[in-house]
This record gives C-alpha cells, structure tokens and sequence, in this order.
C-alpha cells in the first residue's frame, strides 16, 4: 500500500493553518524563562522502570543507622545502598542516586500523574505523559519501530492505586504508545494471521487506493498511513526485537527469570532496534504492612534485572546513550515504611551519559525518624522532569496549546534541572 | 510556539476559515470577534484580562475597554488616533518590555481598521438576524428542514461557495443508520432500502429509526460518553471507576429519549435527583462530574454549565477567565445550587454538603485567588437566590434553566445536536456559547433553539428536522480539483458532509452484524473479564475496547487510531474467521454464488454492492484462495480493514 508522503497529516496541516493565526513565537502573559543551563542537541533513548505504589527508599537506596536493612558499601566510596542488592552496588560508578526528592503528593494516582507529567492534575485538562513526549520529540521519523512502548511487569500484590496510563494530550494521538501486556509473548497482534496475508493486503490496496483518490481527505491520509506503519511494522525485521527468545539463554537467566527482568531484557532489545522510550511497570510496591518483608522478596529480582541491564547496555556500548530511570510516585514513611511518604524520597538515574558515581541531596541521619527530612539539595517533580528531558536532548522550553488557549511549556517554567548530574 | 491542540486548532481554524468566509461577504471592515479579539488573546488579554489587570486594564469586552483603566478609556469609536489602544500598539510601547514580540504590520492595521469602522461587531450585526419561522409554534418537520437549508444556502451563496451534491442512497443509508442508531444496516435492511422506489423513502428511513429502541441506545451513549471523564481519578475510593454507573446511566437517558420524553423533564430528574442509584441511574451524573468518588459543587457547576447551558466556566474555577468575561463569582455562584448535596457513586442526598448554608458557598483554598470569600447562589447572569431551603435549591435551578426564555438551555442542545451530526457546532467549541464567541449560522441556531423550546424540548422532532435537512443528507464527496482552502470553508459552511470515523460503540456493533457474532463481540455485558491490560484495575472488556478504539470526541473528522488499532483490526484471529451469518446462510443455502456471497458481504460492511470493477477483483480473490471459505474470510477481512469501513462518508 502506497504511503501517502506528499501529503501533510491532518495534525500537521491543522498546525500550519493554526500557526497562521498565532503565529507568534513568544507568549506575552507567561515571562519567557530563563535558558536552561544545559541544552543537549542529540536525543537520547530512556528506559522508565516505574515501580508503582511507592518504593520505601531506606529499604532500598537510602538505608538508614538502625534500619530494618542494613547499609553495604558500593563501588564508589562513601555511598551506601542497602545490603540487599549486592549486584547494584558493584554498578553505582554508572548510578547516580536522588535522595531528595520532595513531591507534595502522599495520593497514588495524583502523584502518579504529577511525577509522569511534571504536572499538578487539574480538572480543565490532561498533561502529557514523559514518554509522549520523548515520542514528540525526540522519536525517529518514519522508523519503522514505535517510538514509545510500554511494558507490563505484573504486580505482586493488587494495591496501589489507580493505574496511571500515559497519555499525550496536546501532543496528539499518535504519540501514545504501543502497550506489550506480557513481555515473554512481545507484541499482541504482531505476528499474522493466516497464510494468505499478501493477497489480502493486494486486494485491499487496490481499493485504499481509489478511495484515497476520491476522498483526498486528512482522516483518509492518516489511517492508511498508521495501517501502513503497523504493516511495516509486521514486515520489519526490527520488530524481532519484540521476542525474547532470540535472547541467549544465559543472558536471560542474568536477567532473571521474574517478569521484571526479563521486561528490562525486552527494554534493552527494543532501544537498540530504535525505540526511544521504554516505560516497564512492575506494580505492587504499596507495602502498607511494613515494607521490609515484600522487599527481601523482591530484592534479588529488581538487584538482577537492573543491575544486569546496566551492564549489558554498558558491554554493547548503548549506555552512554541510555538513560536508565528507576523510581516510583513517591517515598515511603521512615522506619517500618509503613505509609506513603512525599517528603523526602529517592529515583535513581544510570548512564545516559550523565555525572554518575555519586548520590544527589541527602536525607536526616539523626533524630528521632532519621530520613523523616531532607538536609540538602532538594528536587521536586517539575525539576526531576527538566532534568531527565534535558539528558535526552529535549528542548524544556517548547510551548503546546492545552485547551482553552494555555500555553504550556513541556516543563514547568520554575524547574530547576539537576546541574550536577547534567555536568 | 507549537500549536498542537485540536480544539485550538478548530478554534484558530474556526476564526481563519470563517473570516475568509465572511469577509467575502462584508470585505469592507474587520469586526471585533473575527478579527480584533484573536489579536488582543494574543497579544493583550494576558495581562489585561480576567487573570491580571496591568494598569487596571481590561480589554476582554467592549465596555471595559471603554470604561478603560488608569490610562483612561481604551478606545475611541472612530478616531484610532485618539484612542489609548491604538497609540500604545503603534508605538510598539504595548506589550510592554524588549523581548516582546510587538504586533505586526498586518494586526496594527486590522485594529486601526476595526477603530476608525466605529468598533463594528458581529454580535450587533447578529442582534438583527431572522430564524425565517416564527418562534412560537412548533412547525411541521419538512418545513423546518427547508428553513434550515435556507439558512445554510444563504451562507454558502454569500460566501460564493458551491455545496456538495446531494448524497446518493448508499451514503445516505449507512450514514443515518451509524447516526441514528450506532451500526450499519444488515444486507437484508440495505438491500430493502436501496431497492425501494417510493420518492419518500428518506422520510420513512428516518421515521422507523427513530422508532427503533436502538435510537435510544445510541442517543444514550453519546450523552454517557459526553458526561463521562475519560477517566475518572480518584485514589479515596481505592481506584474504583464508576463505569458501570455510567452505562446504566446511558441506558436510563436512552429509554427515556426513545420513549419520547421531553428533555427538560429529562434534564430536571438528572439535576433535581437525590436518593440511591440503584432506583435512579441518574445519580452518577454528580459522581462523574466530581473528585476522589465524591460529588464536588464546582464540579457539579461545570458539567452542568458544558452540558445543559453550553458555557465552560472551568477556567473561573480558580480565576476570572483570562480570555471570557466570566468572573470566578459567577462559576461559585452557579456552584453554589450544588453546594448542599452531598453524594458518591450510590446516592446523593441534601442538606450535607460542605457549603455553610443554603445558598451560599466559600471559595475553597484550592482555588488561587479569593480563597475563603463567600458567594451566594445566583442564576449565570441573573439575579440572587436569597432565603432558599436545602431541598429548594436544585428544582429552583432546574426550573430557571428549562423556562423557555432561558435561550442557554435549548440553544446548548441544538449546537451540540448539531455538533453530533456534521463533527462541528454552529458555535464551537460547542460549550462556548457567549457575546464574544458568535455563532458562524445566528440564524440557524436560533432556529432550532426555538423550534426545540417551541416543541417542547421534543429531541426525537428536533433530530428529525436536522435529518430531513439538504445539509444533512449532502455527500462528503466532493470532485478531486476543489482545493483543500475550500473543502476546509465548505465544512465549516456546512456545504458538505465531512468524513467522520466511527467510534469504539459504532464499530464494536458493526463488527457484530458482520460477523454475525453474538458472543465474542458482546462486550458490554458485565462479568466479561480483562484478559490483557496493564491495569488489575481495568475490570472490563469493553471498557478496554472502548478505551482502545475512541474517537476524538471533540472532533469526529480526526483521525484517532495508530499502530496499535491497526495491528488489532490486522491480525485480531476473529477478524479473519468469517462471518457466522454468512457461512449458516451457505449451508442452508448451497446455491448461493460466489456472486452473492461477495453482495452480501459489501451490503454487511459498506452497505451497498460491489462495483463491477469490486466485483471482478473479489472474484479473482476468491478463486485463487484454497478455496471459497478461505476466500470469503479473507474477502471480509480486506472490507473491515478499509477506510471506507471506519470512515463514515
């Protein structure tokens, strides 16, 4: 089927018409804010590992004195992770942790949506999701891979809140991304049906043809061209990339064989066949009940996927232009890590080329809920977002229409990106 | 600045196209809507608007500039050279500060222009407009039709633009069955229509599907879809989403309209309703239109407000609009009626909710600006309700919205009535109803707004009306060498039928008929699990087919599907399995030919036969399959897949 390259999408053409009218560049009533302190010019790809519910972070990457978890030393002298993810330590010249992260939000769902979007939630409309716009903007034209996939990790226990699901709102539609619901399976619907696929694509071209030809229309345009994309897609020899079993056994064995590893193994294959953006979810981090027992359960899994996706990116010379995300809405409340906790919790970011080996912002030692503050450095959702759009080459100025007639900024304008890690 | 957003964008186009438009009808002087008021947005209203007031300046209505700020009155009828506005702008001294961008050339021009014209505005040019039938009597359908061409005729001959001819039977027939009852018609019912040769056959058409209790079934999807956030986020009620309420609720609205019941008794047991949900569905509405599970005032104003007064009053929630002259007094004071219920997704009661007494409401500390003040209820506009009970507030509302010289009411249902049908309303965006945004067809839109009041809110005459209409039943086809400047005007003119997609109900019902598939496409039942998703939390089939398969609701003529749809309507293993109706109709029936087989599959998804041209190729398809199962499937699959299946011509 013909792609219909000499025309202009509907969105696009509706953009021209539309920046006829606005056409101006600069928007009076918002001050124009400041030049960031870095500007990267080449997009980087980012692989998310969301840990949804809120992963307590003295259980994992800020340990405390007389905490339920022990601290261990790391590769890099002075930072310690707890002794529970041994393989992680050996990796922190790559990792640089964020220990003060403040977020105001203690709700799953809202936090949720503010650390994806760098947005607040409002009622008037719906901000972009993180990897929409990594989609928007630094996605590869006419590639034959998608630009954003999500993928499903499971969940250990059903809690946590309300699923966050990324959305591009004014960004338009096609940068939603393309959901594997089972990493093992890859893609629902990629492979075809039937043996007669050829014919009927003959068949049906011929068709599509004439009636693009009468109805030379943007609605006509863009469906045959995102059925041309997933054809493409079927045909193309990068969507292997979507099946794990090409994986040697043993590298999928490092991984481990938990579905969260085995999703940052498919993160992995996806990047190199040219996705942009890798969002994996592993739901169930909600521990009410004390966080200390699902944790030692969880450890060795996260410990080997993550850990393993470190180095395997670092071996095949992908990690430097990587950018591996770890982190959750929010925090958990010091000590027992009972509750949800905004106030002062830890994401962690590894390669992508940024300043790693080191540990951004610290949290209270002492007193009476050592952890319960942060003594330095703090991030809030706004800054966490420049920052990781800064390391992939995305420019935090660009202004987009919401709907009715606010101009807003990929990121908010009184972020202040994390300098340090950006170098 | 990248402009991205579609409702944006059909406004900007709305403005672009339609002055194009117009101004080949009045050429001579730029009016304050068109073409002054997209400059000051730009330009201007940020600072002198609803959100900040420089200088104590507001320029978002014509007599506030007059009334003016410190500077003195902004504008001189007549006479630019003495107006503040223009000698600021000339200067370039206005936007204030070097790293502004000054006005052009062309928008200097256009406001000097528009003042040495005597500041003309559409709104009085609209204040003389004629709906052409009288607004006190309900009028026989075929003449309200005729009075609604007039209306669209006059526009198109004004702005020299030739319609697009009439839609033949097949365009037609599949059209208002997908509008009328949200699915093609089966080949049977395809195949009786288009054989038919009484010249009234139209007429009938509409008439029976009205008459069906499928009309119901869709009215009532559109409204739950139209009342329903996409998703509704709440983390107080563990994630639980009220979908099914909202079903139900579609159900309920649906009975209702099919069984010919007028829309401001409808409207009055939605907005009036207290009590538990399981009698009354209705109650969701609140729920829906609330925060966390809970019903909330403001969000209760704000359905209310887009719904059943066309008017968006989201941005005064927390601050004077920026942009309209809506104040955040009048969005509280509108609050202020749902201010004493209380309520959740089971039930909504009076007399508990967080406002301090009956009447009156406090600015919650949410809201950035005038957090704490109190407002009394008052209706939008109008005066203030004083000395009210709990169980009076709603029904006093209710009553002051459905009289009938309460335009807001019946003017929001026949601009978004109309919206339903060609993709745009005759005021858009369709909640947007105010001074300042002029509907592009006055006429018109008063013309069914009186005709719904004078009718007495009867949906069922007004859809009748609007169906019987030449502008309605025009093709979306339009010859190859109109240029694409004036296919965008003829929509916008509704000279043509623009190409609609389908949406997730339209085409979970249409594959059912073609597939003559009961059970895997019958998603709505409850208790059909999630087998995919990333969600636990997802709950339903449908919702994930809905959720998968929505249009833009906000614009029908975009395109929403991507790879994602794509590779399911590919590769979905039911999609090439054959229609169950078409094999049972074979076998008991082992003469059909190749032939008629092909007919029937056409007539079950397009809804009309094969061209020769088709046919030639089906047959070829089918003969080199192995065999003719193989090829029909096969047949079926390629006729799903087209954009002529989706698309709604």
């Amino acid at each position: 089927m013909e792609a219909n390259s000499n025309k202009l999408p509907r969105r696009d053409y509706l953009k021209l018409v539309a920046a006829g009218v606005l056409s101006g560049v600069s928007v009076p009533w918002f001050e124009r804010f400041a030049t960031a302190a870095v500007q990267k010019s080449r997009g980087k790809a980012c692989i998310l590992l969301w840990m949804d519910g809120g992963p307590s972070q003295q259980h994992t990457f800020d340990p405390k004195p007389n905490g339920e978890f022990k601290s261990a030393s790391t590769t890099v002298p002075g930072i310690q992770i707890v002794e529970q993810l041994p393989q992680l330590a050996a990796c922190m010249d790559d990792m640089a942790i964020v220990r003060s992260m403040t977020t105001e939000i203690n709700g799953h769902y809202d936090a949720k949506y503010f650390l994806h979007t760098g947005y607040k939630r409002n009622t008037a409309f719906e901000h972009p999701a993180i990897g929409c716009i990594a989609s928007s903007q630094i996605g590869l034209a006419r590639h034959d891979m998608p630009a954003f996939v999500t993928i499903d990790a499971g969940f250990d226990r059903d809690d946590g809140g309300r699923l966050y699901r990324s959305v591009p709102a004014y960004l338009g539609a096609e940068h939603a991304p393309l959901a594997v619901h089972e990493p093992t399976q890859g893609l629902e619907n990629l492979a075809p049906t039937g043996d007669d696929l050829a014919a009927r694509l003959q068949l049906l071209a011929a068709s599509e043809r004439r009636f693009a030809e009468r109805y030379p229309q943007p609605a006509v345009n863009t469906k045959q061209a995102a059925f041309d994309r997933a054809v493409t897609l079927m045909q193309s020899k990068r969507s292997k990339a979507f099946r794990l079993d090409e994986e040697p056994q043993k590298l999928r064995d490092a991984y481990g064989t938990h579905k969260f590893g085995q999703s940052c193994l498919l993160a992995r294959r996806l990047v190199e066949a040219g996705v942009m953006f890798v969002e994996v979810v592993h739901r169930g981090w909600d521990d009410h009940n004390g966080a200390a027992k699902p944790i030692s359960a969880r450890a060795p899994w996260m410990d080997a996927g993550l850990a393993t996706l470190i180095r395997d990116l670092k071996q095949r010379g992908m990690l430097d232009d990587t950018l591996v995300v770890w982190m959750g809405e929010f925090g958990r409340t010091p000590g027992d890590g009972n509750g949800h906790f905004c106030r002062a919790w830890s994401s962690v970011f590894a390669g992508g080329g940024l300043k790693t080996g080191q540990a951004i912002g610290k949290t209270s030692e002492t007193g009476k809920n050592p952890g319960n503050d942060i003594v330095d450095r703090p991030v809030t959702a706004p800054d966490f977002m420049a920052t990781l759009c800064l390391a992939l080459g995305i420019d935090t100025h660009r202004e987009f229409l919401a709907p009715g007639l606010r101009p807003m900024p990929l990121v908010e304008k009184t972020a202040k990106p994390i300098k340090e890690l950006l170098g | 600045m990248v402009i991205a957003h579609r409702t944006c964008c059909r406004a900007m186009i709305w403005v672009a196209a339609l002055c194009a438009a117009i101004t080949t009808v009045q050429a001579e002087e730029p009016t304050l809507e068109h073409d002054v008021l997209p400059i000051l947005t730009k330009h201007c209203l940020g600072c002198h608007g609803g959100l900040r007031q420089f200088g104590k300046l507001d320029m978002r209505t014509l007599p506030a500039m007059f009334a003016g700020g410190e500077g003195g009155p902004a504008i001189e009828k007549g006479n630019s050279e003495k107006s503040l506005l223009w000698k600021r702008i000339a200067a370039d001294e206005m936007p204030e500060g070097d790293d502004r961008e000054k006005l052009s050339p062309r928008e200097k021009a256009v406001i000097k222009a528009w003042i040495d014209a005597g500041l003309p505005t559409v709104s009085v040019r609209q204040a003389r407009i004629d709906p052409l039938l009288p607004a006190d009597a309900k009028h026989d359908p075929s003449e309200v039709a005729a009075a609604i061409d007039r209306h669209v005729n006059d526009f198109l001959a004004a702005a020299k633009l030739s319609p697009a001819e009439l839609s033949d039977d097949q365009e037609f027939l599949r059209r208002l069955y997908l509008d009328l009852t949200g699915c093609v018609p089966t080949a049977e019912q395809a195949t009786a229509y288009l054989n038919d040769q009484d010249p009234h056959k139209r007429a009938k058409l509409i008439d029976a599907l009205l008459a069906s209790p499928r009309f119901g079934e869709q009215f009532g999807r559109t409204w739950r879809d139209w009342a329903s956030p996409a998703e509704l986020p709440s983390d107080d009620n563990a994630g639980t989403q009220p979908h099914q309420q909202a079903n139900e609720f579609g159900q309920w609205l649906g009975k209702k309209v099919a069984a010919g019941e007028p829309w401001d008794r409808i409207a009055r047991e939605i907005l009036t309703v207290q009590g538990e949900f399981k009698s009354q569905p209705q109650v969701i509405f609140f729920g829906l239109a609330g925060i966390g599970g809970k019903t909330s005032a403001d969000g209760s104003a704000r359905a209310v407000a887009s719904l059943f007064m066309g008017v968006q009053l989201q941005c005064a929630q927390c601050h004077d609009d920026p942009y309209r002259a809506w104040s955040q007094q009048e969005h509280w004071s509108l609050a202020a009626f749902f201010g004493r219920m209380q309520g959740d997704f089971s039930k909504i009661e009076n007399g508990k909710g967080p406002a301090p007494a009956p009447g009156k409401i406090e600015i919650p500390s949410t809201a950035f600006k005038r957090a704490g003040t109190s407002v009394p209820a008052s209706f939008l506009g109008g005066q203030v309700l004083t000395d009210v009970k709990d169980d009076e507030l709603r029904p006093r509302f209710a009553d002051w919205l459905v009289a009938k010289d309460n335009s807001y009411f019946s003017r929001a249902f026949a601009n978004r009535l109309w919206f339903y049908f060609f993709a745009r309303g005759i005021v858009n965006p369709i909640d947007d109803l105010r001074e300042l945004n002029p509907p592009s067809h006055p006429g018109l839109l008063q013309l069914l707004a009186n005709e719904f009041a004078a009718s007495n809110y009867d949906v069922k005459h007004l859809v009748r009306c609007i169906c019987l209409s030449q502008a309605y039943q025009r093709s979306s086809y339009l010859p190859v060498d109109v240029k694409e400047e004036t296919r965008q005007a003829l929509t916008i003119a509704f000279g043509r039928m623009p190409l609609r997609m389908m949406t997730a109900d339209m085409l979970l019902d249409s594959f059912k008929l073609a597939y003559g598939e009961e059970k895997e496409f019958d998603l709505r039942s409850a208790g059909k699990d999630s087998t995919t998703g990333m969600a636990a939390t997802v709950q339903n089939a449908y919702l994930e087919f809905r959720r998968k398969f929505s249009a833009n609701e906000e614009d029908a003529t975009d395109f929403t599907h991507g790879v994602s749809q794509m590779l399911t309507l590919i590769n979905h293993p039911r999609l090439l399995a054959g229609s169950k109706t078409l094999d049972a109709q074979l076998k008991s029936k082992p003469e059909t030919t190749p032939e008629e087989a092909i007919d029937w599959l056409y007539l079950s998804t397009l809804s009309r036969r094969p061209t020769a041209q088709e046919t030639a190729e089906s047959l070829a398809f089918v003969k080199q399959s192995q065999d003719s199962q193989t090829g029909y499937r096969g047949l079926l699959w390629t006729l799903v897949n087209r954009s002529e299946f989706i698309l709604i011509r």
